[in-house]
C-alpha cells in the first residue's frame, strides 16, 4: 500500500466521496485520510470523532490517481477511535450485527412484529438507530436449513452467502443454489460466520478479527479439498478478498482469495472453459442496475453485466456513480440518517429518470436502501438470471 | 485466471482514452477501457486548448518544433476531432462554444485571462477584454475563490455573497442540482441590486445539469451568466470527464475501474493481453490490439527515476530530456522545464518507436515533446492523437 505522504492533493478522491457531496460536518477523504494521518501520533489519543462519518464505500481509494487509498488511512482511524473512546450503544449493537440477526431469525416472527410496532420503533431510536427504511424482515428459515444434495461434479464450490442472504433472503440463496446446481456444480455450506465488515465498519478490529479466524480457518479447509468459494454479497467479497489479507491480517487470507469467486465471475469462468452452454429464455423487463461501490472496488468489472447481455429481451441501464448511502449498518445510525436518505433519493432519481422498471444490485444493503426509497421491487442479477433460466421459487 | 476477449483494450480514462475508445465503439467494435484511477482531466479547467501561442490555433501549430506530436495529425484529423467533440459534448447536454478559427479568453479567478479554443458553455459569455462589467457573486465561506483578486484588476466590477450553507465547490454543486436550492438562490440573485451587465461566479452551478442551470439562471435574472473555473475539486473538469465516460458507455464500451495493469503477455510482435493484480488473484483481458494512454507524470503514465524516465506498463522506450540535471529550469514557475519533452516517441501510425509490436498504439499526455503547459494545448492534443490513433487501429484490425 501507498503510504499518505504519496498523497499529492489532487482531490479527486473528494469529487469522489458520496459522503462530502451532501454532509458539511465530514471533511471529505483527503482531509480526515493523508491530510490528518500526518497528526496522527502513537502515544496521543484519537479525537477526530468526525471519522466514523467516512462509510467505507472506498470510492476513494479507486478514484486516486497516486494509489493512496485514503479509505484505508481512515479505516485505521476508525478502529483507533472506536478502541479508544466509549462506544455508543448503535455502534456496538452493529458490530455485533451476526449475533442480533441470529437471535432475530430463531424469533422471526416475534421480532418482524416488534420492529414494526411504535414502541420497537421507539426502542430503535432510543439506541441511535432509524427507521426511515422499515427493519428488513427476518427470516426463520435460514441457509443452514437448505437441502444438502451429494453427487459427484467435477466443479465443486463453498457457498459464502453472507448474512443478508442468510437472515433474510434465504430464498435468493436456495435459488443460488439450485442455480448453481443446473450448471453440474456441486455446492456445500460450509460452516460461516458474519464475514466481519460491520464490526470493522463500527470500528472493531477485535470482533471483526475474531469472526475473519472462524471464516478463514473454515473456507480453507473446503480449499483444501479442492472446492472454489463463492459469494454474493459484493462487501462480504470484498472483506475476505481485501481486507482478510489487509487489516485484518489473516494467515490464510492468500489462499482464500486465490480461490475466491464473485457467483457472476465464476458463471461466466464456466461458459469461458466451455463447461456449460445455458441457453438464456427471454426476459422483457426494464433494469437499471445499480452496481454497489464494492463492487466497483473489487477490480473485476461487472460481470453480471456479461451475462445480462447474454438474455434475450433484457433492457438496462449501468449506474456505478450514484452510491445508495445506505452502506450497511451505516445509514440505520441517527447520525447519518441525512446522509444516507439524500444520497438515496439522488440515486433514486436518476433511476426514474431512465423509465426502468425494476432495481437490480448485487448487494442486499443497496437493495434494501433502492427499493425501500423508490417504491419500485429490487432484485438480485441471480433473480433475474434465474428467471431467465426458468429456475422458479422452491414450492 | 480470467480471460475475457476484446477487440480493442484502452489503457487509461482520460480525454486521449475516452477519445479513442468513443470513436472505436462508435464504429462498432468491442472496446474495454481499463483505468488505475480517474483522470487528471478531473482537475482540469474543462476548456479544451488546442494552442495558445498564436490567436488562431492552427497557426500556433504550424510554429510548433517538429519533432511535436501535432504534427503526426493532419489539419483535417484536428479538425475533424475537433467537430466529433462538440457533437459529443452537445448530445451530452454540455455544449461547448470556439471554434478551431480563433482562440478565445476565459477570465480566471485570478482575474487574468487564460487562453483557450473550446470553453463549455457555461463559461461562454466570459469577458474577452477588459470593458464588461462584471457583478461576481462568491458563496460564504468558500475557499480558494477570492472576487478582490478579479475586481483589483477590472474596473466598474462589485461582488456578493451569498450564504448558501455550504462552503465548498462539491457542495455547492450538488446543491444547485436540486431546484429548491436554485430557486432561493435565484430570489436571492433578483434582491440583490446588480448594476453590472454581466454575473459571473465560481464554477460550481451543478454537475449533471451545469449548462441548464446558466440558462435557467440566466432567463430569470435577465443577464449574461457565466462561471469561473477554481482550482481543483474542479467541476468543469468533472463534468468533461462524466460526459465522455457516459457516451463511452452508451455507445457499448465496457469501463474496469480500479484496474492497475501490473502485468502483459505478449509474443515477440504481439502484445496478448493485460493483466491486473485484482484482490489476490490476476485478472487478464485480451484483446487484438491496445492503446496506451496513461497519461504524464501525474496520471500515472510516466514515472520519474532518480536518474532516468521509464514506462512501466509495457516498459516502453522513452524519450529522456538529457540527464536529471536538465529536467528541470531554475525558475520554478518557468513553462521551460525540459521534463515536460519526456514520452514516447510515436512514428506516424501512433505505434511507438522502436517497440518490436504491431499492436499497440499511444496517445495523449505520454506522447514525448509535447509540453502541454508551455503550448497550451492541453485537451486539445489528447483528442487530436486520441483520435488518430484510433483511427490507425481500425485501420491495422481491418
Amino acid at each position: 500500500m501507498m503510504k499518505y505522504e504519496h498523497c499529492i492533493r489532487c482531490t479527486i478522491c473528494v469529487e469522489n466521496c458520496p459522503v462530502f457531496r451532501v454532509n458539511p460536518d465530514f471533511p471529505g477523504p483527503k482531509q480526515s485520510g493523508p491530510d490528518a494521518q500526518r497528526f496522527r501520533m502513537e502515544r496521543e489519543k484519537s479525537v477526530d470523532k468526525w471519522v466514523l462519518l467516512c462509510s467505507q464505500c472506498k470510492r476513494c481509494n479507486m478514484a486516486c490517481p497516486c494509489g493512496v487509498e485514503p479509505a484505508e488511512i481512515i479505516l485505521q482511524a476508525q478502529q483507533r477511535y472506536g478502541l479508544q473512546n466509549p462506544r455508543t450503544l448503535a455502534y456496538l449493537l452493529f458490530a455485533n450485527n451476526y449475533y442480533l440477526s441470529a437471535l432475530g431469525s430463531l424469533t422471526a416472527p416475534l421480532a418482524n412484529k416488534v420492529a414494526d410496532t411504535k414502541i420497537g420503533k421507539r426502542i430503535f431510536h432510543a439506541m441511535g438507530i432509524t427507521t426511515y427504511l422499515p427493519f428488513p424482515k427476518f427470516s426463520f428459515k435460514t441457509m443452514k436449513s437448505a437441502k444438502k444434495k451429494k453427487s459427484k461434479s467435477a466443479k465443486k464450490v463453498a457457498f459464502f452467502y453472507g448474512c443478508f442472504i442468510n437472515f433474510y433472503r434465504p430464498d435468493i440463496g436456495r435459488k443460488i443454489i439450485r442455480l448453481l446446481e443446473s450448471f453440474d456444480v456441486d455446492v456445500v455450506l460450509p460452516d460461516q460466520w458474519c464475514c466481519g465488515l460491520p464490526a470493522l465498519g463500527n470500528g472493531n478490529l477485535a470482533i471483526a478479527r475474531y469472526f475473519a479466524q472462524k471464516n478463514a480457518s473454515s473456507l480453507s479447509n473446503y480449499i483444501d479439498a479442492g472446492y472454489d468459494v463463492i459469494y454474493t454479497c459484493t462487501s462480504c467479497g470484498l472483506c475476505l478478498l481485501h481486507d482478510y489479507p489487509g487489516i485484518l491480517e489473516i494467515p490464510q487470507a492468500k489462499k482464500i482469495a486465490e480461490s475466491t469467486y464473485d457467483l457472476h465471475e465464476y458463471i461466466i469462468g464456466l461458459i469461458d472453459d466451455g463447461y456449460i452452454k445455458p441457453q438464456f429464455g427471454a426476459v422483457k423487463r426494464k433494469i437499471a442496475y445499480h452496481i454497489p461501490c464494492h463492487l466497483r472496488a473489487l477490480g473485476i468489472g461487472y460481470p453480471a453485466v456479461k451475462i445480462m447481455n447474454m438474455i434475450p429481451g433484457l433492457e438496462f441501464n449501468i449506474f456505478d456513480d450514484t452510491c445508495c448511502g445506505l452502506n450497511g449498518s451505516y445509514g440505520f445510525k441517527k447520525t447519518n440518517e441525512t446522509t444516507a436518505v439524500q444520497l438515496g433519493k439522488r440515486a433514486v432519481s436518476l433511476i426514474k429518470k431512465t423509465g426502468a422498471q425494476n432495481i437490480m444490485a448485487d448487494c442486499g444493503s443497496c437493495r434494501m436502501q433502492l427499493g425501500g426509497l423508490s417504491g419500485m421491487d429490487a432484485l438480485d442479477p441471480a433473480e433475474i438470471i434465474c428467471e431467465s433460466l426458468g429456475i422458479t421459487d422452491e414450492k | 485466471m480470467g480471460v475475457t476477449q476484446h477487440d480493442v483494450i484502452i489503457i487509461g480514462a482520460g480525454v486521449a482514452g475516452l477519445t479513442a475508445g468513443t470513436l472505436l465503439a462508435e464504429r462498432g467494435l468491442d472496446v474495454a477501457l481499463v483505468a488505475k484511477g480517474e483522470p487528471t482531466a478531473c482537475l482540469s479547467t474543462g476548456c479544451v486548448d488546442i494552442c495558445s501561442l498564436d490567436h488562431e490555433p492552427l497557426h500556433g501549430i504550424s510554429h510548433l518544433p517538429e519533432e511535436h506530436p501535432y504534427h503526426l495529425v493532419s489539419r483535417g484529423v484536428i479538425r475533424e476531432a475537433l467537430i466529433r467533440f462538440q457533437i459529443i459534448m452537445e448530445e451530452m447536454m454540455l455544449p461547448y462554444s470556439g471554434s478551431l478559427e480563433n482562440n478565445r479568453l476565459v477570465l480566471s479567478a485570478l482575474g487574468t485571462y487564460k487562453t483557450t479554443c473550446l470553453a463549455p458553455v457555461t463559461m461562454a459569455a466570459a469577458p474577452q477584454n477588459d470593458d464588461d462589467d462584471l457583478h461576481i457573486i462568491t458563496f460564504t465561506g468558500l475557499k480558494d475563490f477570492y472576487p478582490s483578486y478579479i475586481i483589483a484588476r477590472r474596473k466598474n466590477s462589485s461582488f456578493s455573497a451569498y450564504n448558501a450553507g455550504v462552503s465548498t465547490t462539491m457542495g455547492l454543486a450538488a446543491n444547485f442540482e436540486r431546484e429548491d436550492f436554485l430557486d432561493s438562490f435565484i430570489l436571492w440573485l433578483e434582491k440583490t441590486k446588480i448594476r453590472e451587465s454581466k454575473i459571473a461566479l465560481p464554477a460550481v452551478l451543478g454537475l449533471e445539469s451545469a449548462a441548464a442551470i446558466v440558462k435557467i439562471i440566466e432567463e430569470r435574472v435577465g443577464k449574461k451568466v457565466f462561471e469561473i473555473p477554481t482550482i481543483p475539486p474542479s467541476m468543469p473538469g468533472r463534468r468533461l470527464f462524466n460526459a465522455l465516460k457516459d457516451y463511452f458507455r452508451k455507445k457499448g464500451g465496457t469501463i474496469y475501474w480500479s484496474w492497475p495493469v501490473s502485468g502483459v503477455e505478449k509474443t515477440k510482435n504481439i502484445i496478448e493481453a493485460v493483466i491486473t493484480p485484482s484482490e489476490g488473484r490476476p485478472n487478464s483481458l485480451n484483446a487484438k490490439a491496445f492503446i496506451l494512454a496513461s497519461g504524464s507524470f501525474v496520471g500515472g503514465g510516466l514515472h520519474a527515476r532518480r536518474d532516468t524516465i521509464v514506462e512501466n506498463i509495457f516498459n516502453l522506450p522513452v524519450f529522456n530530456p538529457g540527464k536529471r540535471d536538465d529536467w528541470f529550469d531554475s525558475d520554478y514557475f518557468s513553462l521551460n522545464h525540459t521534463i515536460g519533452k519526456a514520452g514516447i516517441i510515436a512514428d506516424s501510425s501512433f505505434r511507438p518507436k522502436d517497440a518490436p509490436w504491431e499492436n499497440i498504439f499511444v496517445c495523449g499526455g505520454i506522447l514525448a515533446h509535447t509540453e502541454v503547459l508551455k503550448n497550451g494545448c492541453g485537451h486539445g492534443l489528447a483528442l487530436a492523437t486520441g483520435h488518430a490513433a484510433a483511427v490507425s487501429c481500425i485501420g491495422y484490425l481491418k
